[in-house]
């Protein structure tokens, strides 16, 4: 049945939207600002592009946020999986570990877990990713466990083991497509959060995108917003593309089959 | 659809132990599934019935005991290297997939090429009369068809054995009955060993070479449905087992009891009693023959059930007795009427007090 929206309702949605696109739209009309009230223009943003150290950091986050998404998601999707058909009693020790992050300042992360990081990975982008996935781990958990709650788990894996399945195909095939949202929405948060960390890429002494935007905003006050717009923007188009890529697939994979 | 090359394997427990904590789920376990035999495992919630059929599977390996295919112990194999083609309880169908993606998945996972693997699936949708639902999802399809595209899921790896664990406890009486004659048909087609296992004794009366009537881990009796009803070998076959009056009788002799009056053999499978003995007579309504009479036994309950009716009559024990007569036969009889029983059978089960 359709939803018939209340006048509460729409007074909600027109409240929540207007609190979250007003400072995006105000910041976007700021960005678009010329120096010396010359009216709208994108300088700005090409400034972005053409400013030194751009492409290199953006290209360094790029590959580390990949890297992390990957890495934390290998670790963690066969470790809530396992917790949830069998290792329930790790559960809570599990859960306190996934808190650790939240409850541990970053501060002390850098310094104290880098200590412990083997040498020939420190300073690499490696080093990074790895703290990356640790900081990641509380959101990646959870998100993963609501997914995997709302499926009958032990079934679909005891069907796909009967049908002569490894683990490798029962978590690439049948598991993790099962819980698409939840592993996409895993991955965003991921991959936004690797994007955008600041504090320990600059603790560690990384030149990422943040530190970079950091560095460049000081000597352009209109371009700094510009960056912010972009980032936010860039992050809001990948989430797009991630939500809607299988059912783009679909629809690519439909008409192909018209075609021929 | 083609014929498949599956052909009917032979299955055997030997000996097979299975404890969790002080319950002891199978207990000296054994028992051979003959090829293209269908044996049902039948018993209530917690005799074992579902662990023999998961040890079978090789989900549950922590067991004691041989389990052999074709001769080969699978003590070791791996569940998805047994060549096993499941059916579950719940819907297990991959929400991710279609239908006929469903039924491709074990042959995916085996190397199989598209095209023959998709070949292969809409042939036995098309046996279990879906092929026009073979690009549904599991969320487009209904309780039964889910269960028919679980069927076909499993038959297209060919299996060794089939396993059907209580498939069709979810779905509606009507639905129920029809893929239970369903599913007999494509088994014998196929001639493929299965192992069924359900609670509902009508399912497994209905559709299996075989029934073995499981209590408390252990086998109590396996015999064809016709012989497991007439000739119960133990007193909790004869009680799960279509409904028994429990009457109370004393011993006439070694071989006889007197119950309701009347002297009647003992049959081979009751305990020893000594004569004099207070013991309790096992009948089945059917066995009793109802007189009209001026005194003595009254009918309390009458309930239609098609060609038959039955009677409850108290006779002044705590419980009712129930009688089945023909439904013709019972437009005599009214609740409140005075009537005598007779028992109608050559020999009785008892069971001492």
């Amino acid at each position: 049945m359709k939803r018939q929206f209340t006048w509460f309702d729409r007074a909600i949605i027109a409240v929540t939207a207007f609190f979250f696109l007003a400072p995006l739209i105000a910041a976007a009309e700021y960005s678009a600002r010329g120096y010396g009230n010359k009216g709208h223009t994108l300088s700005n943003y090409v400034w972005i592009v053409h400013e030194q150290g751009f492409w290199p950091a953006l290209l360094t986050s790029m590959r580390i946020s990949i890297l992390t998404v990957v890495l934390v998601m290998v670790l963690m999707v066969p470790t809530v999986v396992y917790i949830q058909l069998g290792g329930r009693k790790y559960r809570r020790l599990v859960e306190i570990l996934c808190l650790l992050p939240i409850v541990i300042p970053v501060v002390s992360l850098a310094i104290g877990a880098q200590v412990a990081m083997p040498k020939f990975m420190q300073s690499t982008s490696y080093e990074l990713c790895c703290f990356y996935v640790v900081v990641a781990m509380p959101y990646v958990y959870r998100t993963l466990d609501i997914g995997l709650q709302s499926v009958a788990l032990t079934t679909l894996v005891e069907a796909s083991q009967s049908l002569g399945a490894s683990w490798t195909n029962t978590l690439t095939l049948v598991i993790i497509p099962a819980i698409r949202s939840s592993t996409m929405g895993a991955l965003f948060i991921t991959f936004a959060l690797s994007l955008g960390e600041y504090t320990l890429a600059i603790l560690l002494h990384f030149h990422t995108f943040p530190t970079w935007a950091t560095n460049v905003s000081q000597e352009n006050l209109y371009g700094s917003i510009a960056i912010s717009v972009t980032t936010l923007g860039g992050a809001w188009i990948l989430l797009i593309l991630i939500a809607f890529a299988p059912r783009l697939k679909a629809l690519f994979e439909s008409k192909k089959e018209r075609a021929i | 659809m083609d014929q498949q090359d599956t052909h009917g394997s032979t299955v055997e427990f030997r000996n097979v132990k299975r404890i969790f904590g002080n319950v002891r789920a199978l207990d000296d376990f054994s028992l051979t599934i003959n090829p293209g035999e269908m044996v049902t495992l039948l018993g209530p919630s917690g005799c074992g019935k579902t662990t023999a059929l998961r040890i079978l599977a090789g989900i549950d390996k922590d067991h004691e005991g041989t389990v052999t295919i074709d001769g080969k112990d699978m003590s070791g194999v791996a569940a998805n290297q047994r060549n096993i083609g499941m059916v579950f309880q719940a819907y297990s169908l991959f929400p991710n997939m279609t239908a006929i993606e469903n039924v491709a998945y074990g042959l995916r996972v085996r190397g199989v090429d598209a095209t023959k693997r998709l070949a292969k699936a809409g042939e036995l949708l098309e046996l279990v009369g879906l092929s026009a639902q073979a690009d549904r999802r599991s969320n487009q399809l209904s309780g039964g068809q889910q269960q028919r595209v679980a069927l076909a899921r499993a038959l297209a790896i060919q299996p060794s054995v089939l396993l059907l664990d209580e498939p069709l406890s979810a779905l509606d009486a009507k639905v129920r009955a029809q893929l239970r004659d369903e599913i007999r048909r494509i088994q014998s087609t196929i001639g493929i060993s299965t192992l069924f296992v359900t609670h509902d004794q009508e399912e497994a009366m209905a559709i299996s070479d075989r029934v073995g009537v499981m209590n408390k881990g252990i086998l109590e009796q396996i015999d064809e449905p016709g012989k497991l009803y007439n000739k119960p070998k133990t007193t909790f076959v004869a009680g799960f087992i279509g409904l028994t009056n429990y009457v109370p009788a004393v011993a006439y002799s070694k071989s006889a009891v007197t119950v309701l009056g009347q002297q009647i053999d003992i049959s081979d499978h009751s305990p020893a009693v000594a004569k004099g003995a207070e013991v309790t007579a096992l009948i089945r309504p059917e066995e009793f023959q109802v007189e009209r009479a001026s005194e003595g036994a009254t009918i309390i309950t009458k309930s239609f059930l098609g060609p038959f009716t039955r009677l409850g009559i108290d006779v002044g024990m705590n419980d009712l007795v129930y009688a089945e007569v023909t439904s013709k036969e019972a437009k005599k009889f009214d609740t409140g009427d005075f009537v005598k029983l007779l028992v109608h059978a050559d020999s009785v089960m008892i069971e001492n007090v």
